[in-house]
């Protein structure tokens, strides 16, 4: 058992003193791979870095009823209690257009507007939350609400975050499908890296296989040079994406504040990257494996 | 030790190299195969070490029928086996200690232990002091003597040749052969074959003389 476990050490150390010893052409195969995976890797992380954010500004509805500028208090009150009496809405607030003037001052900076302005140009609104959440009874209850007397127009505010909602569902898959598309291609290109080497080490296994060398001492190597090649080309995968991540933070901040939003897009969770190297690592030897099943059959004796 | 119970063989595309062969070499025996090219003498060594296959028949190694094994299970049956090649089979891109050391790292061998066991084999066919060499620099003699050291660095209990002074001039073809005489005076089987029988004759060992796949009268 020792020497079983000391074998295959050694096997281990040899397969990346190789890499290592010949840089160039293994990094040319390690950068192919290695651009490779950044590129689902890169989604995935865009993914799920405004997968929270965006779930947050969909998991709370809203309806905001904007009254006509020429509601009175009556209007207000009738408004405010026909919304009470709604068993289809959860909770009501109410946002006087001086309370929106005040806020859109403090927001933006422009401490002073007011002054300047002859009156207010903003409404009284309700922001209502609903109790559904199914779009459907949603736009159902926009438009009941917007049939109100003195309301100006009734907003549902989650549809265009639905929309972006609906976006990243669809980069989701994208990423899923590159990562699929990407995953075979790591086992292609490893197979064809390990069969390259089998041809060029085909006098030593074929001397080895004369005198004792079972397959598996014969597939070792391999094995562990592929192993090493996958998980090399992951943690340069995961080193491209983290400066990409470092490069395109400050503009995505940016973006995020113009919507008065924190959002920011985030590297691999310790966990995620050993997940990530585990997956290149098995999927690498298991091109290995198939390039050396196959082409170890055809060096004698068998 | 070594025992063939009616063996053939047949390779693809119907050449009978062996025909319904029985014999037997006894542990520790010395024995000449002898024959012209294609009279089966490679075929024989290759049975034995399990690296072709009976048609029919039973061939016996070390108390196992190898007809009976299962392919992934001939290799460690060879690792008791020691193989001289009559194209030496030597490794070009590593010097000599590593080709010797190769058999070694097949069967694990301890490490230190390893090279004391190479240096050994080197010394008895004298090339110690070449151990750092590349093969390449290496004379034809020298070379088969190579090849010699790693098929006995891991002192298995047979030894098998296959014209291993095919390509030598008499001196050294003579060397060779001492060589072997002086594995079997420790108790190693050994079979070699050659198609020179002047060279076996001087021993007084037992020869099996071959002839298109059966026993030459």
């Amino acid at each position: 058992m020792k020497h079983f476990l000391y074998l295959h050490l050694l096997s281990a150390r040899q397969a990346l003193v190789k890499i290592l010893r010949q840089p160039f052409g293994s990094l040319l195969s390690l950068l192919m791979l290695s651009v490779a995976l950044a590129l689902p890797l890169a989604l995935y992380l865009g993914v799920e870095s405004t997968q929270a954010w965006v779930g947050k500004l969909t998991a709370t509805p809203q309806i905001s009823l904007f009254m006509e500028l020429s509601a009175e208090d009556a209007d207000l009150a009738a408004v405010k209690s026909s919304l009470a009496g709604n068993p289809k809405v959860k909770s009501v607030s109410f946002v006087s257009k001086a309370e929106a003037l005040a806020g859109l001052e403090k927001r933006n900076g422009l401490d002073g507007l007011a002054a300047d302005l002859d009156s207010n140009p903003l409404p009284d609104a309700f922001v209502v939350t609903p109790v559904t959440l199914e779009p459907g009874e949603l736009e159902m209850l926009q438009k009941e609400l917007s049939g109100l007397p003195m309301v100006e127009s009734a907003q549902f505010d989650a549809s265009w975050a639905k929309r972006l909602y609906g976006m990243v569902e669809l980069v989701r898959h994208l990423t899923l499908f590159l990562g699929a598309a990407l995953g075979l291609a790591l086992v292609l290109v490893t197979h064809n890296t390990i069969r390259m080497q089998i041809l060029a080490h085909r006098d030593e296994i074929e001397v080895s296989k004369l005198i004792g060398a079972s397959d598996n001492f014969i597939r070792r190597p391999f094995l562990y040079h592929a192993l090493w090649q996958g998980i090399l080309a992951g943690l340069i995968a995961w080193g491209l994406t983290g400066w990409l991540v470092a490069t395109a933070n400050p503009a995505v901040r940016e973006f995020a504040q113009l919507y008065n939003e924190q959002l920011e897009l985030r590297t691999l969770t310790p966990f995620e990257l050993l997940a990530m190297l585990a997956a290149t690592g098995v999927l690498a030897m298991l091109g290995a494996r198939l390039a050396a099943n196959h082409h170890l059959r055809q060096i004698e004796p068998h | 030790m070594i025992q063939f119970d009616q063996v053939t063989k047949r390779y693809p595309g119907g050449n009978e190299a062996l025909k319904n062969l029985s014999f037997a070499i006894d542990s520790g025996e010395m024995v000449f195969l002898a024959g012209h090219s294609g009279a089966g003498k490679s075929t024989l060594l290759k049975l034995i070490a399990g690296i072709e296959r009976a048609t029919s028949g039973g061939v016996l190694v070390n108390g196992q029928n190898l007809s009976k094994l299962r392919p992934s299970q001939l290799p460690y049956v060879r690792q008791h086996i020691g193989l001289v090649f009559q194209d030496h089979k030597i490794l070009f891109d590593r010097p000599v200690f590593d080709n010797v050391m190769l058999p070694l790292n097949i069967i694990g061998f301890d490490r230190r232990d390893a090279a004391k066991r190479v240096r050994a084999a080197l010394d008895k066919v004298g090339l110690l002091g070449k151990e750092k060499s590349m093969p390449i620099h290496l004379s034809g003699g020298e070379q088969q003597r190579l090849c010699i050291a790693r098929a006995v660095v891991h002192r298995p209990s047979i030894l098998l040749a296959d014209e291993p002074s095919a390509n030598l001039d008499r001196a050294y073809a003579l060397d060779i052969m001492e060589l072997f005489k002086s594995f079997h005076q420790v108790g190693v089987t050994v079979v070699i074959s050659a198609h020179d029988e002047t060279l076996m004759e001087d021993y007084g060992r037992r020869i099996i003389r071959l002839r298109e796949g059966q026993f030459a009268a």
